[in-house]
């Protein structure tokens, strides 16, 4: 998130002269056909916010809770790095300032208040030694079969590691999304303590949501983590690069969901691929893939605060996946995993830890 | 009356229309918010986007209808003539000219919920789409099956199969591949009564004349496609990228025009001018830069290529290698001059005409000289970009920094028109008239072709309910 005061308007009237030429690539424009919600509309009514002409504020901060935040917008953009992100955030940043928040992210803000989680009351998951964490996200701490994937590849590859998440540590991107700047301080604060708590040098992040707040929005509010931070692609890549595990090989045909965070704001979409192929699935790509994907949607009320978009979106994406017809659907991020749900999709950690062989 | 304030002009709320429409699509699919009204309220008709820029709302539509069927369309027509609301129909909203500015509060029909493939016949060619797909998400289904339709516009990314059926769009990639007319074979069409038409696709047809053609260039006026059948091709295995440098305007249009004879067909073919030339490709400075794409199969690729670069080098031309063409092929979407310079101050359009090659280099030098001369020029640049055996579309872009907008902007605009005219040229080559080039449509038509125009209007939509006032409307 860029400070407020460094955000000048002439980026923002750029994107809002612009000819809309990212908005081939927005989930939420493809999914509902709004042309209010296309990054190029979005930017023009910012535009119109900032200079006071909108009467109807309300209905503005309704359409902001309405973009994924994929960052696909800024991964196509003509200007090279525009990226409207951080326009839209401050415009929720006002929404949240004067208790303009749609119901659904409302609802998150407040479980997140009383329980420092979005869910609700979670047990605390802490167990392991050493100086490499495991972060169990939200998704995974929901999901349960991930973490316990991932406590099978610890086991196998003889690594000492420290699995923590569930109660009330959490990475605060519900907040973020909402606007809630100080909020999410509080938990960037609060990561930090706990990871320093438990002495770690190292930690793996699931989701790769986690991974973009901890890593690129903690030192805009001023919270430095001081620890390598990786994904769990990246970690499991690295023990079948090193031969620290052995997999037994498949034939089957795989399709892997990129999700948006992963590619867009994190770059990552050759290692799980890697680790599919070690696997011996043949990757068949859908349409939109890799530059190309589409957000899932996530869960609604959290990056998009209006449920029906989220719906139109969550349903466009499973029909784009399931398209290939693959025998099976992968995706490395647990929110994914949950929201494309009616795929039956796995987690990329789930897919290795199935086919672990003993050495 | 000024242009702002045209725009601005308003009717009351159609209440009983809108909330029966409401039943026809879904509460959902209706919307009055202000939010929505902005967004639907300009496509990108430069000079209306400098105007926003500043806050002012533009023309509001009275409401956004998203239907999410040809047969919801149907209704929304037959209820807009009982209650003689017109209606705008509105695609990606990329068009230059104002044609999808709903005036006078009209009704907005957004049709980007219809964006989906719908099938691939790879034994015959063809592939159809619904209307609403953007092309870059259609050229992306093609693409992942193996093949491409071909059509790249600039507007790739942000306009849709049913806005370039709506203006006789054409795309970069044009000398080989055609233009929309050339590639569309069949298509389904809701007429103003609402009325469904179904053209079938086959490559031609003796059965009257033919009524696809009614719609390409129709700008929404005649009827609203829903979906269309068009040509598709199997991505080419080999391409062949050249570039010449020559000292002149004249003898580069005239070695196009001896490819083009000797039957090659590049489907990208661009000559820049001295100063285009200069912004593209700074190692070629202030000269006249051609280049050339060829694809498909490597032997006739290999054919082709050879055949342009004898005649290019036989007339002088200096090769500057592949360079120039990857340069461009980079940079061929990049409109980010504009807003940049429309923020502080400056006013840039684009203006694209037709000539015969015996017109084709006057005319070049007469536009830009009566376009520079115009009080406010800072540049006047030009390109010619898409070509045939007997002439080629030349494509100007214009900046200007006056002290009055608007009078500049009309007058560098009647300036490039009037040259146009005079060199025999026509007034549109693929951005079509919308709302601003309407004023120069008896010039380019003569008064009875003005007349028929209006005529085929009158009878297919007597109560003047499609896309009021653009194209043949009333001549503001």
């Amino acid at each position: 998130m860029e400070d407020s005061k460094e955000l000048g308007l002439e980026q923002l009237t750029n994107c809002a002269m612009c000819a809309d030429m990212c908005k081939h690539s927005c989930p939420t424009y493809l999914a509902t056909g709004k042309e209010t919600i296309t990054p190029q509309k979005l930017a023009r009514l910012i535009l119109y916010e900032e200079k006071a002409v909108l009467e109807d504020r309300r209905g503005f901060f309704d359409v902001v809770f309405q973009s994924a935040m994929c960052g696909a917008c800024k991964a196509h953009c003509i200007y090279g790095n525009h990226d409207l992100r951080d326009y839209i955030l401050r415009a929720r940043s006002k929404a949240f300032q004067e208790g303009m928040l749609p119901n659904e992210v409302r609802t998150r803000v407040e479980t997140f208040a009383k329980f420092g989680n979005p869910r609700g009351e979670r047990q605390l998951l802490d167990k392991g030694t050493g100086v490499v964490g495991y972060f169990i996200s939200c998704s995974a701490y929901a999901d349960e079969q991930l973490p316990k994937a991932m406590d099978r590849i610890v086991s196998a590859s003889k690594e000492q590691v420290h699995h923590f998440g569930g109660a009330d540590i959490c990475c605060g991107a519900p907040l973020y999304y909402a606007g809630d700047v100080e909020g999410l301080r509080k938990a960037a604060e609060k990561m930090k303590a706990e990871i320093e708590k438990r002495g770690l040098e190292r930690v793996i992040a699931d989701c790769p949501n986690c991974l973009k707040i901890m890593t690129q929005v903690y030192p805009t509010v001023g919270v430095d983590l001081n620890v390598e931070l990786i994904h769990t692609t990246q970690f499991l890549h690295g023990l079948l690069t090193e031969g620290r595990i052995k997999v037994s090989s498949t034939e089957a045909t795989a399709t892997y969901h990129d999700p948006c965070i992963l590619v867009n704001d994190l770059g990552i979409t050759t290692a799980p691929r890697d680790v599919l192929a070690a696997l011996g699935f043949e990757i068949t790509e859908p349409v939109y893939s890799r530059k190309e994907t589409h957000c899932c949607g996530a869960l609604p009320g959290v990056r998009i605060g209006d449920a029906d978009v989220t719906r139109k979106v969550n349903q466009m994406r499973l029909n784009e996946v399931m398209q290939t017809g693959a025998d099976v659907y992968v995706s490395a991020c647990p929110t994914c995993k949950s929201v494309l749900s009616e795929a039956d999709m796995k987690d990329i950690t789930e897919l290795v830890a199935e086919r672990l062989v003993d050495e | 009356m000024s242009v702002e304030a045209f725009l601005s002009a308003k009717r009351g709320r159609p209440s009983e229309f809108i909330e029966t429409a409401k039943r026809v699509v879904g509460e959902e699919n209706v919307s009055e918010s202000e939010c929505d009204l902005i967004a639907y309220s300009l496509d990108y008709w430069l000079y209306a986007v400098s105007l926003s820029q500043h806050g002012k709302p533009p023309s509001l539509p009275c409401a956004v209808i998203s239907p999410g069927d040809a047969a919801q369309i149907q209704a929304i027509l037959r209820l807009a003539n009982e209650h003689k609301v017109p209606i705008t129909p509105f695609g990606g909203g990329s068009g230059v000219l104002g044609g999808a500015i709903p005036l006078e509060g009209s009704a907005v029909l957004n049709l980007q919920r219809m964006n989906r493939f719908i099938s691939l016949d790879e034994t015959s060619l063809v592939a159809e789409f619904e209307a609403g797909i953007i092309g870059a998400n259609l050229e992306r289904e093609l693409n992942h099956r193996g093949y491409s339709m071909g059509n790249i516009p600039q507007s790739h990314f942000c306009s849709t199969l049913g806005g370039w059926i709506a203006t006789r769009a054409v795309g970069q990639f044009s000398t080989k591949y055609g233009k929309i007319e050339d590639m569309v074979l069949g298509m389904e069409v809701v007429l103003p009564d609402g009325s469904l038409l179904d053209i079938k696709p086959v490559p031609r047809r003796s059965t009257g004349p033919s009524l696809k053609d009614l719609f390409l260039g129709s700008e929404g006026t005649l009827g609203i496609v829903t979906r269309a059948v068009v040509s598709v091709h199997p991505l080419p295995r080999s391409t062949d990228k050249q570039s010449y440098v020559f000292e002149s305007i004249e003898v580069a249009v005239d070695v196009v025009r001896r490819v083009l004879r000797a039957d090659a067909r590049p489907p990208v073919v661009r000559i820049f001018d001295h100063a285009e030339s200069e912004r593209y490709f700074e190692e070629i400075g202030s000269k006249v830069t051609v280049i050339f794409i060829c694809e498909g199969e490597p032997e006739l690729v290999a054919l082709e290529g050879a055949i342009i670069k004898r005649i290019a080098e036989d007339n002088g031309g200096q090769s500057a290698g592949e360079k120039p063409v990857d340069i461009w092929l980079e940079k061929r979407f990049d409109i980010g001059l504009g807003p940049v310079l429309m923020q502080h101050g400056g006013v840039v359009d684009t203006i694209e005409v037709i000539s015969l090659f015996k017109d084709a280099a006057k005319l070049y030098h007469d536009m830009v000289a009566s376009m520079q001369a115009v009080e406010g020029a800072v540049s006047v640049s030009g390109h010619y970009s898409h070509f045939y055996r007997e002439g080629a579309c030349l494509y100007i872009t214009f900046v200007g920094f006056p002290k009055d907008l608007f009078p500049y902007y009309r007058d560098t605009w009647v300036a490039a028109t009037e040259a146009t005219l005079r060199n025999n040229g026509s007034i549109s080559h693929h951005h079509g008239i919308g709302y601003w080039r309407m004023q120069f449509m008896e010039r380019e038509h003569g008064a009875s072709g003005l007349d028929l125009l209006r005529r085929i209007k009158s009878a297919l939509d007597p109560n003047g309910i499609l896309n009021k006032g653009k194209l043949v409307g009333d001549g503001r």
